[in-house]
């Protein structure tokens, strides 16, 4: 069996819905996404982001909305979309449903509150 | 001191160091071959390139004069590299991204498999790095691999070289995206991508490094030596020639060994790479001096792998977080390794027999054309006219030359890269070829319908003026050599004029005469399209014979017209040979004028010949024919009750016939010059003997002048011993001409033996 491949299938599942759960809070310019994730020990390349973004964009679920900006040109701020909402609703209700089936396997004493970052680890 | 430039990116005024510039948009082309395929790659593009502009502008607020080469780095980093996209596939916890960059590169590349990699290995390197590189990569002992790799010293020196230039150090790793590296390229491959990935790493056209490879392959295919099908009827030779010899042994191995050891070009960051950065004379002496340094200290160190050999495995798995991890992998490496060596094996023999048998095909076709159309001139004394005619044509053309052509195109295309030629000249070579076969039929079977009958035959009796000589030796009227160039001699066809050719088909049966002389007879046969044609044909057929003493001399041949064409003609002829006489049927007069003999004794010999007498041999014969005797040619027989018995051979000068030629001009030359020598000597000798003379005269008039003297017998002495000189001088010089003269009599006799 291929562990590395596994852990990273791990992380690649639950990359979209972090992704999204961190621009359902407000508008967001990329790289605070990348800070937000830092802080929660998720590291991720701007390089896999944006393209990321653009998926996402293009599937519907997010928008853009050009912000001018003090220092420079205008940045790319992202907004999720009535559909991404839904969508993020979905994911929302599997995610709880799978952490809490996966801590009940694992550990089946302990209390199955979970949150994305330990799951992560 | 560094040159800095202004540029204007994403909407921002940039200064930026020349060097980081370059490595800039270096990264940006990287990115953009990366997303190539990806839905709304500009996009993409244009989002990291707003996120660097703003970047590179932070770095400057906060009070950096210029972008420097540093600064792009870490802004590259940060957002990553191709390579690094494809081995997170996402992103990593940090825990794992930590030990990633913590642990030596060449633990990583057997630690990520599907990012592994061959780069020379930097730890554990003797000269390069190539062998244990080579061993790191497939999961070998590095020992394991240096004792092969010295084993194939010859080749691999050179295929070292190149695997050391070629292949990039472990410490160069982390560029990526920017090293060129050698892959095989499998978009433009024909066998195993090899020369394409070369080609596209040395940046020359494919097609060159395809001839490379091709040209010292084929160059022994087309030796001379072993190409006898333009002795058109030696066809014995054929096996050798697509023998061992076929391939440059050394381009074919280079080429396997290349094609077991670099990797695919898969991803798209690979294919990158694969044209990557320039490789000139510069790079590649940095990265052999780099290299060559303290190679001493690493040679004398070489010992040490065998005792760290045992402590292998945990040292291993102690470098790697994941322990479990690496036996898996290693254990799953072997395999894997193994069977794609096999396979690649496998793939390397099929297309080395597949090619064999093209060139084979090739060759034999290109042979055939040439020697059938060289026989065109001979075309109105065999065939029909009219349709006959026109099948052989349309055999030759359509049968033959076609795909001579279509297979010489596609193997130029296949080289060269092109695409496959289209459908409307492909189909067209595949309609002229099918019309190719059916000439050939029709061709085979109206030539064998003209052939299928022969004669009855009829025996009849040829009267010899001196039958009862005690030895016969039998010749051909010499001499008729019509053919030089070796290489287009049309056996057994000689030209004699337009309108007719020879042929000596002969087969000379010896038998036992019943009385004591000797007898000749002989049968005419011929083949034909009905037996009445047959019949006539070998009525037609003209056999003389002439004796001079005991020699017996065939005729010139049978001859062939263009009406009456050649049906097989030929004639058996059966000499008796009374008991105790002897015989011998002589070779050379044959080889020189490509009479056809053929006896059961001398089988053996002649099957060398294509069209081989066997051809000749029919059922009537084969059933009659079990009292004659085998014999040799050039072979003296005595006939006895018992059957054959030997005397004597002259098979050495048979097989030196040119040699032969050559010694009656040597001889005649000896004889020439032991001539002159004679008549010198000779010349010499008279001169001599009147010197004498004189001497001898002016001694006896003193003698009698002085008769009167006192010293009388002083002088008796003197003239005694003249005349006992010149006694001595003659008998000498008489016996120097002598032999000299017993020399050139005997060379006169061995001239005359030869020429007859």
């Amino acid at each position: 069996m291929d562990i590395q491949n596994t852990q990273s299938q791990m992380r690649k599942g639950v990359l979209e819905f972090c992704i999204l759960s961190i621009i359902q809070q407000g508008e967001v310019y990329p790289s605070d996404i990348v800070e937000q994730m830092k802080t929660a020990n998720l590291h991720i390349l701007e390089g896999t982001l944006y393209p990321l973004l653009t998926r996402l964009k293009n599937a519907g679920l997010l928008n853009y909305r050009w912000v001018e900006s003090i220092s420079g040109p205008p940045r790319k701020y992202f907004v999720m979309t009535e559909e991404g909402q839904q969508a993020y609703q979905v994911l929302h209700k599997t995610w709880k449903e799978m952490a809490t089936a996966v801590e009940t396997i694992i550990a089946p004493t302990t209390n199955p509150i979970v949150n994305e970052a330990g799951a992560a680890q | 001191m560094k040159k800095v430039i202004n540029i204007n990116f994403q909407g921002r005024i940039l200064p930026i160091e020349e060097v980081a510039y370059e490595n800039l948009k270096q990264y940006i082309e990287s990115l953009r071959t990366y997303f190539d395929k990806e839905e709304g790659k500009d996009e993409i593009i244009n989002d990291i390139e707003c996120r660097v502009a703003e970047l590179c502008e932070d770095r400057l607020k906060k009070g950096s004069v210029c972008i420097t080469e540093a600064d792009i780095e870490l802004i590259i980093t940060s957002i990553g590299r191709p390579a690094d996209f494809e081995a997170q596939e996402g992103f990593e916890a940090n825990e794992s991204a930590n030990t990633n960059q913590a642990e030596p590169a060449a633990a990583q590349t057997s630690h990520i498999t599907y990012n592994k990699r061959l780069y020379r290995d930097e730890q554990n390197k003797v000269l390069g790095g190539v062998c244990s590189g080579i061993a790191n990569y497939l999961s070998l002992d590095p020992i394991l691999v240096r004792v092969l790799w010295i084993l194939l010293f010859g080749i691999s020196f050179f295929a070292y070289l190149l695997l050391w230039i070629a292949v990039p150090s472990s410490s160069e790793k982390e560029v990526g995206g920017v090293r060129k590296r050698l892959f095989r390229d499998l978009d433009n491959k024909v066998i195993g991508g090899v020369c394409a990935g070369l080609s596209k790493y040395f940046g020359v056209k494919v097609l060159v490094i395809r001839l490379l490879f091709l040209i010292p392959s084929v160059a022994t295919t087309f030796n001379w030596d072993h190409f006898h099908l333009f002795q058109f009827w030696d066809f014995d030779d054929f096996p050798n020639f697509i023998g061992l010899t076929f391939f440059g042994p050394g381009a074919i191995f280079i080429y396997i060994v290349l094609w077991l050891v670099l990797p695919e070009a898969r991803t798209s960051a690979d294919k990158l790479e694969m044209v990557g950065e320039k490789v000139d004379i510069n790079s590649i002496k940095n990265t052999i001096q780099t290299d060559m340094e303290g190679f001493g200290k690493r040679a004398q160190a070489w010992g040490g792998p065998f005792e760290k050999r045992s402590n292998n495995t945990t040292t291993a798995s102690d470098s790697n977080t994941t322990s479990n991890d690496t036996v898996l992998e290693k254990r799953k490496g072997c395999f894997y390794y193994f069977g794609r060596t096999v396979t690649i094996l496998m793939k390397a023999f099929v297309y080395f027999v597949l090619g064999i048998i093209t060139i084979s095909v090739l060759a034999a076709l290109f042979g055939i054309g040439v020697a059938t159309t060289g026989l065109l001139p001979l075309k109105k004394f065999i065939l029909e006219d009219g349709l006959q005619s026109w099948a052989f044509i349309g055999t030759i053309l359509f049968f033959i030359w076609v795909p001579v052509i279509a297979i010489v195109a596609s193997i130029i295309r296949k080289i060269a890269g092109f695409k496959k030629a289209n459908i409307w000249v492909r189909s067209s070579f595949i309609a002229l070829w099918t019309l190719g076969w059916v000439c050939l039929f029709y061709f085979i079977s109206s030539v064998g319908n003209s052939f299928s009958k022969h004669n009855q035959p009829n025996e009849q009796a040829i009267v010899l003026t001196n039958p009862s000589v005690n030895y016969l030796e039998v010749t051909a009227t010499p001499k008729m050599k019509y053919y030089e160039q070796r290489w287009f001699q049309i056996e057994p066809f000689q030209v004699f004029n337009d309108d007719t050719v020879r042929v000596r088909n002969l087969k000379i049966r010896i038998v036992q005469s019943k009385t004591d002389s000797f007898e000749v007879k002989y049968v005419t046969m011929s083949n034909g399209k009905t037996i009445a044609e047959a019949n006539s044909l070998a009525q037609k057929i003209n056999f003389n014979l002439l004796q001079q003493d005991s020699t017996l001399f065939l005729d010139k041949g049978i001859a062939i017209t263009k009406n009456e064409k050649f049906r097989n003609q030929h004639v058996i002829m059966t000499i008796a040979v009374p008991v105790g006489k002897r015989f011998k049927i002589t070779n050379k007069g044959w080889s020189q004028t490509n009479i056809r003999v053929n006896s059961r004794g001398i089988q053996s010999e002649t099957m060398n010949h294509f069209g081989g007498d066997d051809i000749w041999v029919d059922e009537w014969n084969e059933n009659w024919d079990n009292e004659s005797y085998a014999y040799d040619r050039g072979v003296e027989y005595k006939m006895t009750t018992e059957g054959l018995e030997k005397i004597k051979s002259d098979y050495n000068a048979i097989y030196n016939r040119d040699d032969e030629d050559q010694d009656i001009d040597d001889l005649e030359q000896k004889l020439q010059k032991l001539k002159e020598d004679r008549e010198s000597i000779e010349q010499d000798l008279e001169k001599t003997r009147a010197q004498k003379m004189q001497e001898l005269e002016k001694i006896e008039r003193a003698l009698e002048e002085k008769k009167e003297g006192k010293k009388e017998s002083k002088k008796e002495a003197v003239k005694v011993k003249k005349t006992q000189e010149i006694a001595a001088t003659t008998p000498t010089g008489l016996s120097k001409v002598a032999v000299v003269a017993k020399k050139a009599e005997e060379l006169n006799l061995l001239i005359q033996r030869f020429t007859y």
